[in-house]
């Protein structure tokens, strides 16, 4: 009932693996998003995009989550960014400090663009 | 999918002004949803609860202010039974809810549409006793295999 | 002359709610609260701000107050003012909140650094509200009350 509001899926465009999170990023989101940057990680990717759509519930829980994966992204020398959040996560996430270590984009497009231009 | 707990429940309570019934049809549509019930059955769950809060603010509790309307919301397992008390200023219970065709006629009040509303929209509901003297109207409804 | 409002009515309106203390129920109390707040006439990110920092209010009530015993309730009281709303997250208190709770968190570059990455929930609040106060319930659980501004349209 209560703790299955998160969808993980796994894509890449333009060398860039997208991780689109749909729902909500709380404490039950934990597994699907470790294990997701695992399966990317694995394969290789070194640019990666977690994807955000309706997320109207990220908790501290989940923030938690968010900066275990930036965690590692800094050691394994990966590039992580994020895009599809709400005005107020972004907000949020500038008052954390996550988004010194993570670059923040409106959409997935504008992500795209921002990955392409780093890596030419 | 997750299985719901056994049981589970929350309970509500509101002032009677009109305007405070879209904060339980929030609640309990909340809770419904993530029950697993159809967003159809949701929608017709929030129309039946607000019906049933605004009988309890306007006619049981006479629109008085200090007087609380009381719900309460019981998951069983395979179905949701909302319970909706007021302090029973004015009894309305035995009531028998017209349909359109007595009230086209004329042969019944043009309010009182509400409580036909909510017999139509959940799977059972009716009056209970209460201690206290309130009116109590309960509405159940059984939650069908999300498609 | 006293200045009595005339309607008689009490100025204050409050609702109750009480969830069972499992992970996942504080989403019923997030979307009644932000239904109460957006009739009052809070802005959509106020009522965003709402929306987390209740969240972070009863998780904590669930995680540690009760410890998890869905046995054990959390009653949500919103009191409604002409200039403010009140929010109040009482658990049953078996677990009193600890003053490392209280304190702020560390900075992020630490937490890259620790294994436990948590803990930003209370700091979150006290961001995010106006007023915020952790004092013990009346039911003698841990209480946090927390005062949101409904600020005047120009």
């Amino acid at each position: 009932m209560l703790d299955n509001d998160l969808e993980v899926h796994i894509r890449e465009r333009e060398g860039v693996a997208i991780i689109d999170l749909i729902g909500d990023v709380t404490t039950f989101a934990e597994e699907k998003i470790t294990n997701a940057y695992n399966e990317v990680s694995r394969k290789g990717a070194r640019n990666i995009l977690l994807n955000f759509r309706q997320n109207d519930y990220i908790n501290s829980a989940g923030i938690a989550i968010l900066i275990g994966i930036v965690t590692e992204v800094n050691r394994s020398n990966q590039r992580l960014a994020m895009s599809g959040l709400s005005q107020h996560f972004q907000k949020i996430f500038r008052m954390v400090g996550l988004a010194q270590y993570v670059d923040i984009y409106q959409d997935e497009d504008e992500a795209i663009r921002g990955f392409t231009a780093a890596m030419a | 999918m997750y299985d719901p707990p056994v049981s589970s429940s929350i309970d509500l309570s509101i002032p009677s002004e009109l305007g405070y019934e879209r904060v339980v049809r929030e609640a309990v549509a909340s809770f419904a949803h993530r029950l697993g019930f159809a967003t159809e059955r949701v929608e017709d769950l929030k129309t039946a609860v607000s019906e049933a809060c605004l009988n309890a603010i306007e006619h049981g509790n006479a629109q008085t202010p200090g007087l609380r309307v009381d719900v309460t919301c019981v998951w069983d397992g395979s179905g949701l039974t909302v319970c909706v008390q007021d302090q029973g200023l004015r009894p309305y219970s035995g009531h028998v809810t017209p349909g359109i065709e007595q009230r086209l006629r004329g042969d019944a009040p043009p309010r009182g549409l509400g409580l036909y509303l909510i017999t139509q929209l959940v799977d059972a509901c009716g009056f209970k006793l209460s201690s206290n003297g309130g009116n109590v109207l309960y509405m159940c409804m059984r939650r069908c295999p999300r498609a | 002359m006293a200045d009595v409002s005339h309607n008689a009515g009490p100025v204050e309106r409050v609702v109750e709610l009480h969830l069972p203390s499992r992970l996942g129920y504080e989403k019923v109390a997030m979307d009644a609260a932000a239904s109460l707040a957006r009739r009052m006439g809070f802005s959509a990110d106020r009522v965003d701000a709402l929306r987390t920092a209740l969240a972070e209010a009863i998780t904590n009530a669930i995680e540690h107050g009760n410890a998890h015993d869905a046995q054990m309730r959390v009653l949500v009281m919103l009191t409604v003012r002409p200039s403010e709303l009140v929010v109040s997250v009482a658990d049953q208190g078996r677990k009193p909140l600890m003053p490392a709770h209280l304190s702020p968190p560390p900075t992020i570059e630490e937490s890259f650094t620790r294994g436990d990455k948590g803990g930003w929930g209370i700091w979150l609040i006290r961001e995010l509200m106006d007023e915020v106060e952790f004092t013990t319930a009346p039911s003698g659980g841990n209480q946090v009350r927390m005062v949101i501004h409904l600020e005047k349209q120009s």
